[in-house]
């Protein structure tokens, strides 16, 4: 009995439902099941005809067409882009604040303000009997109007653009302007530009102190420049690369394709001495295997080699160079006057800097470098098969005790799994530099210039 | 005090052994009914959440690292497919709403429609289109400015718009015809979508659409194979289901509480589990293999599991027989959803909700770019975030006592801004400390989680509410017809939502996530929408102020939902007596 008393207090909300129930149950008359109205609300209305319903009804398609017609309006209006966007600047000066690609446009130059964007498209038959689309695009520039600016982001993640042109009277280029091109191969600058110039399609200011951007597809512009078209077994053209797991596997990186010849030619970059500083997102996602830098470089700004996931050496040379090597020669420094990893005049390394640099083995932070970034380098070192690769140490000139004066962000050091939680990579101090890897030192190609 | 303790845990042990398989009088739902509720939801829920992972947005990993198509483009992609959305809609509504069951003259004309658009929407994904426009007019100029698309694959992604709906619609009336009568409104879904739905999660991992060159030519084939994955549902029917398990306003609190709550372990375990697979995937979350063998394999299993369960989960709406419920033509709907108050404050909220659209998911970034966070510790970062919510939760039918709802809903959006408000600080102040950021913004995550768990359960209720209230109203539920308020809302909301996208463009977010990487730009691209956020979340507190439907309208309103069904049943069985 006390069970069933205590099995009822347990079951006490239930029954408040039920109670209210059975008070409604006999207030409510069957013949008003669908009309009976609970006190405080609306009246139910069901299988009746609406008073007024015909005004209501236009009421309601009028309001509705209406509110329709505005999103329609208003999404298109806001997402439509017009391929080019400009700012009047405070000085009265125009920026060109975001490109966006008409379509298939390739070239582009940046002079004046574009007012018009006319295209042509045809239809040809192609080799395989396709009918193979084409356009041709004609800008028409108010002359009237030259571009000062350009904005940061102004082409980010434009993947068809091949060629920039920049015009003489652009005085400011932000330095994040050309951040994710897939398909720039080069920009160009007008001799008369006062503040840039361009080496060979790779963007600098006029007094080659700062390295601003080197394209992303650059490479496609070498190959072309170099001459080479290769071909498969098929005969198509087509993209060398070292082959599959070289390094894990210890095979020969080099095959019929990708020659030591081309990784010189295509994928390998000589920072010009006159540079002291690169900027950030400089050579961000290229496809560089090797890249020289001069001594003398002071400054990797944040994500200055951010994404470079091939890049297997960043070393020092020492000499002059200018970057104005005959089109069909190749500058690579001499073997005596390079030095394995970064320059001894480097004084601050940005960050994430290196992010992804997964290829790379050796790094050797010298004695002048006094700030490191947070996350420099960041998924640059990797554990596959047990074995660890990348830079999984990092080679530090200062002492532990001198080190301390460094300004470094939180995860410089860059991490790797291992097991279920990552380890940090370790830091070797008081290091001499090492030597260059004999076996794989290259012959020059060419002697540096005096 | 143990004594008394433990005089309760035995009563509430032969409470359950006593009504194991008859529920107790008052109640609907017996104890065995909780166990499959436990198990059914749990794994319907995390096999929906495994399908959050793949889906066609710009924050799913698999567009973020494989597909990498333009931000704008999605939003473009839903524009295009915007003017013919509203008519299917309403035609879905008509169906929905009569549960499937139509006149055969009706039906018949809606069969005929829609594999007619089956027909129109192949012509067009097939047949060049565009080449019957002057290729230098304005308008194929207008359609190739747009990002992403041009008037070739505008015509292929209008096509695929028209197909889908057209089978999509087809199928909505076959499906719900047959099933429906015996599955319920809700779960019927599942019975013919789990098969092909499972089909689909395999093949688009194997798809290799994202290695297509050509950005235009990828972003209407990946949309065509979505439109295809999306005809197929695994929403978390079961869960609906077992919201509206009892016409007992009690019990409904009760089960939501305890078995659905409980339920949620299944996802929270996968939540700590995923990751930590991620992790050892060479590639992590960009890893390929993720999506042909993780995901599959996961979805798979729950969705079985689902499957074995969802016959023992019932709903029990108090409701007149199928045969004898109240037809619903287009106007009656209409009106019927405009006439219920709470459905106005309901989408007022809706609306004001909108201010935040186009916002990229702040958790995410915060774990992967701010605090570089993968593997196990993602996992248990993740875990904790989102477990902090589940105590506070077992909590809720004493709050749901304790404080009227309108008290709980406007507490939940002053919490919400000043949480965010929190985050914008840390964000704006420790910038150039990622790790110390991120503990911060972690910490009000937490508490913003602990704080949001009862109000979403209030939320639910109150959704199930305006419900039952509308059954009242209108002898119909109308769930569907109830999304004309979105089209009053639209202009605004498309309006708003676009701004977002478009602020966030021009601080550098366009298809490359990596931006995020670059401190100066993270730091916009996530403040920004947060500081529109928290203008809404005070905004939002106005509607609620009108909310005036307490717990004794509700006990009315359901007392004269069972009258109804009291009645209706008795003269069907009048009729059935009579007829012999």
């Amino acid at each position: 009995m006390a069970k069933r008393e205590k099995t009822k207090k347990v079951h006490k909300n239930n029954l408040v439902d039920q109670s209210v129930y059975d008070a409604y149950k006999d207030a409510i008359p069957e013949d008003q099941i669908w009309d009976y109205q609970v006190e405080g609300l609306q009246k139910p209305h069901i299988r009746k005809p609406f008073e007024n319903a015909k005004a209501k009804k236009i009421a309601v398609v009028v309001t509705l067409v209406i509110a329709i017609g505005l999103s329609i309006f208003f999404s298109f209006w806001i997402l439509h882009n017009d391929p080019f966007k400009y700012t009047v600047l405070d000085d009265g000066s125009t920026e060109l604040t975001r490109f966006s690609n008409p379509g298939d446009l390739l070239e582009l130059r940046v002079d004046y303000v574009v007012s018009e964007v006319k295209s042509n498209t045809w239809f040809e038959k192609n080799d395989k009997g396709e009918n193979e689309k084409h356009v041709e695009y004609e800008l028409v520039p108010d002359e009237t109007t030259p571009v000062a600016a350009i904005h940061e982001y102004a082409f980010n993640c434009d993947e068809k653009i091949r060629v920039i042109e920049i015009g003489k009277d652009v005085t400011y280029i932000d330095e994040k302007a050309f951040y994710s091109c897939y398909a720039l191969r080069e920009i160009r600058v007008d001799e008369d530009n006062p503040n840039y110039k361009d080496i060979d399609g790779v963007l600098f200011t006029k007094d080659g102190e700062t390295l601003i951007c080197y394209p992303i597809d650059h490479d496609a512009y070498l190959r072309e420049r170099f001459n080479w078209h290769v071909l498969n077994e098929k005969g198509e053209e087509i993209q060398p690369w070292p082959t599959g797991d070289w390094k894990t596997k210890g095979l020969d990186k080099y095959n019929d394709y990708y020659t030591r010849e081309y990784e010189d030619q295509v994928n390998t970059y000589v920072v010009p001495s006159t540079v002291k500083r690169i900027a950030p997102l400089a050579f961000n996602y290229s496809e560089l295997f090797r890249l020289y830098l001069p001594e003398g470089l002071e400054r990797l700004e944040t994500m200055a080699i951010f994404r470079n996931w091939h890049i297997e050496r960043v070393d020092t040379y020492t000499g002059e160079y200018k970057g104005d090597e005959p089109l069909d020669e190749k500058f690579i420094p001499a073997t005596e006057n390079v030095k394995y990893s970064l320059p001894d005049s480097l004084a601050y390394i940005g960050s994430d800097c290196f992010n992804s640099a997964i290829e790379m083995d050796y790094i050797y932070i010298p004695e002048n470098v006094t700030f490191i970034g947070h996350h420099a380098f960041w998924g640059a070192a990797r554990k596959e098969d047990g074995r660890l690769f990348g830079l999984y140490e990092i080679h530090l000139a200062r002492s532990e005790e001198a080190f301390k004066e460094v300004e470094c962000g939180p995860s410089w050091k860059g991490e790797y799994d291992n097991g279920l939680f990552p380890k940090t990579s370790s830091v070797i101090y008081g290091e001499t530099r090492l030597p260059l890897p004999e076996a794989e030192t290259p012959e020059p190609d060419t002697a540096p210039a005096e | 005090m143990a004594k008394v303790n433990m005089e309760k845990v035995k009563a509430f042990a032969g409470d359950i052994r006593q009504h194991w398989s008859k529920p107790a009088e008052g109640r609907y739902v017996p104890y065995r009914e909780y166990k499959d509720i436990f198990i059914a939801v749990g794994s319907n829920y995390a096999g929906s959440k495994m399908l959050e992972y793949l889906w066609f947005g710009a924050s799913c990993y698999l567009m973020m690292y494989h597909y990498k198509l333009p931000y704008l483009t999605y939003a473009i992609i839903g524009l295009i497919n915007m003017p013919l959305n509203y008519v299917w809609t309403m035609i879905g509504w008509l169906i929905n709403d009569n549960l499937g069951f139509l006149e055969k003259k009706k039906e018949r004309i809606l069969y005929g429609l829609y594999f007619g658009l089956i027909v129109v929407g192949l012509t067009l994904i097939i047949a060049p289109v565009s080449l019957l426009f002057n290729q230098n007019g304005a308008f194929v100029t207008f359609m190739n400015g747009l990002e992403g698309v041009n008037c070739d694959s505008a015509f292929k992604i209008l096509g695929t718009h028209i197909l889908w709906n057209g089978w999509a619609g087809a199928r909505n009336i076959f499906w719900r015809k047959k099933l429906l009568p015996k599955f319920g409104r809700y779960k019927y879904s599942l019975y013919c979508d789990v098969i092909p739905k499972c089909i689909m999660v395999i093949v688009l991992g194997w798809l290799p659409i994202y290695a297509i060159d050509d950005v235009v030519e990828r972003v209407w084939k990946a949309n065509l194979a979505f439109a295809v994955y999306c005809i197929f549902g695994f929403g978390n029917s079961l869960e609906a289901c077992a919201q509206n398990i009892s016409p007992n306003t009690h019990e409904r609190v009760l089960v939501r509480t305890y078995p659905i709550k409980l339920s949620h372990l299944a996802h929270s375990i996968m939540a700590i589990v995923l990751p930590v697979i991620v992790g050892f995937l060479p590639g992590k979350w960009e890893d390929i293999n993720l999506y042909r063998w993780v995901l599959p394999i996961t979805f798979c299993t729950f969705a079985l599991l689902t499957m074995v369960f969802a016959g023992r989960v019932k709903e029990r709406i108090p409701q007149p027989p199928l045969e004898k419920k109240v037809q619903i033509n287009f106007w009656d709907g209409m009106f019927g959803v405009m006439r219920n108050k709470y459905k106005w404050v309901q989408n007022v909220v809706y609306l004001l909700d909108s201010l935040g659209n186009g916002m990229l998911p702040f958790a995410t970034i915060l774990y992967l770019y701010t605090m570089r966070l993968y593997g196990l510790t993602y996992s248990l970062i993740v875990a904790l975030v989102s477990f902090a919510g589940t105590p506070p939760d077992f909590f809720t039918p004493y709050f749901m006592k304790r404080f009227s709802y309108k008290q709980i809903m406007i507490f939940y959006q002053l919490s919400r801004a000043a949480g965010n408000a929190m985050i914008v600080g840390a964000l704006l102040f420790l910038n150039g400390n990622p790790t110390l950021c991120g503990i911060v913004c972690v910490v009000v995550l937490i508490l913003m989680e602990m704080t949001k768990t009862v109000p979403t359960s209030v939320g639910h209720d109150m959704d199930i509410r305006i419900n039952d209230y509308q059954m009242y109203l209108s002898g119909e539920r109308l769930e569907s017809f109830s999304g004309v308020f979105g089209w009053f809302t639209g202009p605004i909301t498309s309006f708003v939502g676009l701004i977002i996208p478009l602020l966030l463009l021009a601080h550098g977010f366009n298809s490359n996530w990596d931006v995020l990487y670059v401190d100066d730009s993270r730091l916009w691209i996530i403040t920004i929408p947060i500081i529109i956020d928290i203008i809404g979340y005070l905004l939002m507190t106005i509607p609620y102020i009108f909310w005036d439907y307490d717990d004794d309208k509700q006990n009315k309103v359901m007392a004269v939902l069972r009258r109804r069904e009291e009645v209706t049943l008795a003269n069907e069985m009048r009729e059935v007596d009579v007829n012999g």
